[in-house]
């Protein structure tokens, strides 16, 4: 991963706006308990990433911008958490695999927020275990009765529940991946209307 | 007040070392071998890195966290077979909290003993040389960025409510104040890359940042890949 050092300023400043993101936006959906929390702030955090990958278009970036994040996560104040630092490193490992593999285009960017975002499905039957010492089917059951909770669906319509969360996150994700293409669109004419100005 | 030196003297690739095979150590240890594998962690860590601070350790929101993860099983897993005084609980339970509560504190003690100890810099110029160029650069940046973009986003923010916030054209509303929080945010980085490219810095030419080296980096890290080792051969 070479970039010069106009790239490297922009990965900083969009890797520092996901950190913003997950330091004051995640800090106050975590406290407040909102359901759902999780897809939204790696929605918010991917929109960030994949629009940075508009303006560096190479390879890496959309992991860099990740690593950026990660470790201001780190070292952010009331930190301590290994699970968003995990959560913050695969989404942007999932999104630079998805986009290295398709290139950039508005497809590609929908697929990489979707899986992106549907990471947050997966991360409790890995920290689960390993953490907290939690079995596969304690996790299992955790997920689905928070699910059926969050749904307002009773818990024995387990395959209605299982397609719901699925489809809502990945829906989550390719919304921000869907915006993320004409917004970061819109910013690039914008800031060479102002630098032509 | 100056901040204690750890007992053991470790350079930078020694306390990396110290923190993932203190993670990988106490997240593998199953459940006999955890109470022993949990007490070497604590110690190492305790030794390895500054002692953290007792007041942001046992902070209200971490040790209600800790209740919050190790209280639920004591009644909700299994039968309540056992009791103390006239409280009854499950041992299976039991067993599962006390997991719990010594995986969150060797992993809490580590991080916080980490994160102390570790500046980001001298992390982000450790990671440069495992191959991530330019990282200790951006990450500068990033931090430098980062009062700025929270007060560009406050600011963005209020001036929204001013004009009626959310309430009305909820869309357009929200799409103003992502379009402005990014627009500021590309006019600060186009500025910093600027000042940067007048004073002709480049990655590739930049000096990384020094890290430290200490005889006792190799053993450390030895030991610790022999300890998970043995581990997963012995369980």
């Amino acid at each position: 991963m070479k970039f010069s050092t106009r790239e490297l300023v922009l990965l900083a400043a969009f890797g520092a706006l996901w950190g913003v993101v997950e330091i004051t936006l995640g800090s106050v959906l975590k406290s407040l308990d909102v359901p759902l929390s999780g897809m939204l702030l790696s929605g918010v955090g991917l929109l960030v990433a994949l629009i940075a990958r508009l303006f560096v278009p190479r390879r890496g970036a959309t992991l860099f911008v990740g690593i950026i994040a990660m470790l201001l996560k780190l070292f952010s104040l009331g930190g301590v958490i290994i699970g968003p630092m995990m959560a913050i490193f695969a989404e942007a490992l999932l999104a630079e695999l998805i986009l290295s593999g398709l290139g950039p285009s508005r497809p590609s960017f929908v697929i990489a927020g979707a899986l992106g975002t549907s990471w947050s499905l997966i991360q409790p039957f890995i920290t689960g275990p390993m953490l907290m010492g939690h079995s596969f089917l304690e996790m299992w059951q955790a997920v689905i009765n928070k699910a059926a909770r969050i749904l307002h669906l009773p818990q024995q319509s387990l395959w209605l529940i299982i397609l719901l969360f699925v489809g809502l996150h990945l829906l989550g994700g390719g919304v921000a991946g869907w915006l993320a293409w004409p917004l970061g669109h819109h910013l690039q004419r914008r800031s060479q209307q102002q630098e032509a100005r | 007040m100056k901040p204690k030196t750890p007992l053991l003297p470790l350079g930078i690739a020694g306390q990396v070392a110290l923190l993932s095979g203190v993670l990988a150590l106490v997240m593998l240890a199953s459940r006999p071998l955890l109470p022993a594998v949990a007490a070497l962690c604590i110690l190492l860590t305790l030794a390895g890195f500054q002692p953290p601070e007792p007041r942001r350790l046992l902070h209200p929101r971490r040790l209600l966290l800790l209740l919050l993860l190790a209280l639920p099983p004591l009644f909700l897993l299994g039968p309540r077979n056992a009791h103390w005084h006239r409280l009854h609980y499950s041992a299976t339970g039991a067993a599962t909290a006390m997991q719990i509560a010594l995986r969150f504190t060797v992993v809490m003690l580590a991080v916080e003993g980490f994160t102390r100890t570790l500046s980001i810099s001298e992390l982000a110029g450790f990671l440069e040389r495992l191959g991530l160029r330019g990282l200790g650069f951006s990450l500068g940046v990033a931090l430098n960025l980062l009062p700025a973009l929270q007060n560009s986003s406050q600011t963005t923010w209020h001036a929204l409510q001013m004009r009626g916030g959310l309430r009305k054209q909820k869309r357009r509303a929200l799409s103003y104040l992502v379009i402005t929080i990014l627009s500021n945010t590309l006019r600060r980085a186009e500025a910093i890359a600027l000042a940067a490219e007048a004073r002709a810095f480049t990655p590739q030419r930049a000096r990384a940042w020094p890290i430290t080296r200490r005889p006792l980096d190799k053993w450390l890290a030895a030991s610790l890949l022999a300890a998970l080792l043995t581990l997963l051969i012995y369980q």
